[in-house]
């Protein structure tokens, strides 16, 4: 039986998700053995043409060239996987979606009027095409690429978390940063994989996994927070960075400043 | 009148998105753009009105490849804007995370991105295939920064322990243990990576007169310091930066460009080596004394060795810094608390890549005015361009096969990161 061929794709973003998968220093060699990879622009000079079986596209789709580029990938590919959480819910570039226009923020960086460049609000991938998974993260996780890598290779679905962080925190018996030391954690609406990662280091879970499945406990998360006498603005701030204009939806619009 | 357009469209083995464009007319080299098109990122504009303590969070995400060092300049000109004053168990842990970050980052560079160049091969994959034993142990070298990054900041990309003041989790004493065991077992691939790029001549097509920039690290060789030094001999306190990088914006290209006296520079590896190379030591001493031919100013090629020179000093640092630490004993402590009020804080680290500049304006409850970041990617966009056309120019004749392998060998070289350099200054 012949490899599936494997393409490894990012448009806007830090490049952190395909260099997770660089960072499997003990699995690489062996984990590469088992594709025919025909694209991955940062780790090779390579590329083929043609079919893919599967394609991993991390970053947000921030420019023309973007959305064409991945319109290509969807075209030639049978199953693609949104890597990391700008392809997913478009992260830190996503931030002020809703607040404020793409004409704002070339006046604000590059003091220009004009688009000059060919840039767009920066969006997911899955505002733009169909992904048939997604493995989420900010960057993703190692371990569970691996499992998700693995399940593919064996017909399966990679695995995927439907609860938030504060039940894996509940497992650590880690204290609660909220409760113990008053610390704005989003963990309550944050979707777990990460093994609760922050709250064990006395942190409180930021939310770079993005909201868990329904995140009805956004409006309660965010009165629980005013409760506790963080500003509207700040609130918002915290729960933007990975949330963005989801944010928003999950609000109905509570109004920040 | 015959116009002609060499294009390389998308640089392979680099992070980001970024390419090259020559325009000849009647052999001559009009214009050379080194293009770069992924896309805007707005990071100053994001983080208005973010509070102080968050901003880490954000602005390490600039890169996947250089969190570590945006991690520090971020917290860096927080620190600088309150006037936190830290433990000296957090400056040495802070050194070590730097040095963490050079092992990771130039390993990854050296075997993985630029060597399957020198070797024929268009990956480390394929390059696997018959060096199989240097592969490896470039693999467990970069594992040994990783391993560095994870105990100290929480995980091997976006960690989150370094923090405004501090680290909240000491790492404890079996995960420094460990990495004293990588260390030792790493330096001969160190030492390696020196002896193999030292094995090709450095191409002559692309000699000039580079200038270089980097910190002042002090009385011994490092990544960290409060000044700059240039290789016209002025040295300036890192608050008068913008005075270095005088950016502007141009048309095709999301990163703005950099000049210091009206001339491109070069910052990263290459300029450290050159600069300070007096305060290596031991075997990366050695190693430069003995290929000081290899390691040539005019030749932005060279820093690919360089890079090799500091991976053997990183590990020889990164293993004193943990002995120091554990001889003194490891101490969970408290992050610093401080007073927070309406200020300015300019930050100057080495990032792998060059000098990496962060500089927050807060209002008097800590929140983000304004802000600029520079990267080095961005800082050597002016310099790429200058040695493409250079390339260019001698290698008039040439078929283009050949003058793009040439072009996409120098600009490798500069081992550029693509994603930190478009979102740069506030204007």
């Amino acid at each position: 039986m012949s490899k599936p061929k494997l393409g490894i794709f990012s448009l806007t973003g830090c490049g952190g998700d395909q260099l997770q998968i660089l960072n499997m220093e003990d699995q690489l060699l062996d984990l590469v053995s088992r594709f025919d990879i025909v694209d991955f622009q940062e780790g090779s000079s390579r590329k083929e043409e043609g079919p893919i079986d599967i394609s991993f596209v991390e970053g947000t789709v921030s420019t023309e060239h973007d959305l064409k580029k991945l319109k290509e990938i969807r075209a030639r590919s049978k199953i693609v996987i949104a890597l990391g959480n700008c392809a997913i819910e478009g992260c830190i570039q996503a931030m002020r979606n809703g607040e404020t226009s793409l004409r704002e923020r070339l006046k604000d960086v590059y003091g220009v009027d004009e688009n000059f460049f060919d840039a767009k609000l920066s969006k997911p991938i899955t505002d733009y095409i169909d992904v048939e998974f997604s493995i989420p993260g900010c960057p993703i996780e190692k371990e569970e690429t691996l499992r998700g890598i693995t399940s593919l290779l064996h017909g399966d679905s990679p695995p995927y978390y439907s609860y938030p962080v504060c039940v894996e925190c509940k497992l650590n018996e880690y204290p609660c940063v909220i409760t113990e030391y008053g610390k704005p954690c989003l963990g309550p609406v944050i979707r777990a994989g990460c093994d609760a990662r922050c709250p064990g280091l006395g942190l409180d879970c930021i939310g770079c996994r993005g909201p868990v499945e329904g995140a009805e406990n956004f409006a309660a998360e965010y009165q629980m927070l005013l409760d506790r006498g963080y500003s509207k603005k700040d609130i918002m701030n915290r729960l933007r960075v990975f949330s963005g204009e989801l944010s928003e939806d999950f609000l109905g619009g509570i109004d920040d400043e | 009148m015959m116009s002609k357009k060499i294009q390389i469209e998308e640089l392979t083995r680099v992070e980001g998105h970024g390419g090259i464009e020559i325009f000849l007319k009647d052999g001559r080299v009009k214009d050379v753009k080194f293009n770069i098109f992924e896309g805007p990122r707005f990071f100053e504009h994001v983080i208005k009105s973010v509070y102080y303590e968050k901003i880490p969070d954000i602005t390490r995400r600039i890169c996947a490849i250089c969190t570590a060092s945006h991690s520090l300049a971020s917290i860096g000109a927080i620190e600088n804007a309150f006037k936190v004053e830290v433990t000296p168990q957090t400056d040495a842990l802070r050194d070590l995370l730097i040095h963490g970050e050079m092992i990771e980052s130039h390993a990854l560079h050296v075997f993985m991105l630029a060597l399957p160049d020198f070797l024929g091969f268009p990956d480390a994959i394929h390059m696997a295939s018959q060096h199989l034993d240097a592969v490896k142990s470039a693999l467990d070298l970069k594992k040994t920064g990783n391993l560095i990054h994870t105990a100290l900041s929480g995980r091997d990309v976006h960690g989150m322990n370094d923090r405004v003041g501090g680290f909240s989790k000491t790492p404890s004493v079996e995960q420094l243990e460990e990495i004293k065991e990588y260390l030792v077992k790493v330096k001969p691939t160190t030492e390696l990576a020196v002896k193999l790029l030292a094995g090709f001549d450095l191409p002559s097509y692309n000699f000039s007169d580079n200038v270089l920039m980097a910190i002042d690290s002090g009385d011994r060789f490092g990544f960290l310091g409060d000044s700059v030094l240039a290789s016209d001999g002025y040295v300036y306190p890192q608050s008068e930066y913008e005075k270095l990088t005088n950016e502007i914006v141009v048309q095709h290209s999301y990163a703005k460009h950099s000049s210091y006296k009206g001339k491109p520079f070069m910052v990263g590896a290459l300029s450290r080596v050159q600069l300070s190379h007096k305060k290596l030591e031991g075997t990366a001493a050695e190693l430069y004394k003995e290929h000081k031919d290899k390691v040539k100013q005019g030749n932005s090629i060279s820093n690919n060795i360089a890079q090799a020179i500091e991976l053997v000093h990183s590990v020889d640092r990164a293993h004193d810094v943990i002995e120091n630490l554990l001889s003194e004993g490891l101490k969970q402590e408290d992050l610093v608390e401080f007073d927070v009020y309406a200020s300015r804080g300019i930050n100057a680290v080495e990032a792998p890549r060059g000098l990496l500049y962060h500089d927050y304006t807060f209002d008097d409850k800590g929140a983000i005015l304004k802000s600029n970041i520079i990267t080095p990617t961005a800082q050597n966009a002016a310099n790429i361009e200058k040695d493409a056309r250079l390339i260019a120019e001698n290698m008039h004749g040439k078929p283009d096969e050949e003058l793009k392998h040439a072009l996409e060998i120098m600009a490798r070289a500069y081992d550029p990161c693509i994603s930190c350099s478009v979102h740069l200054v506030h204007l």
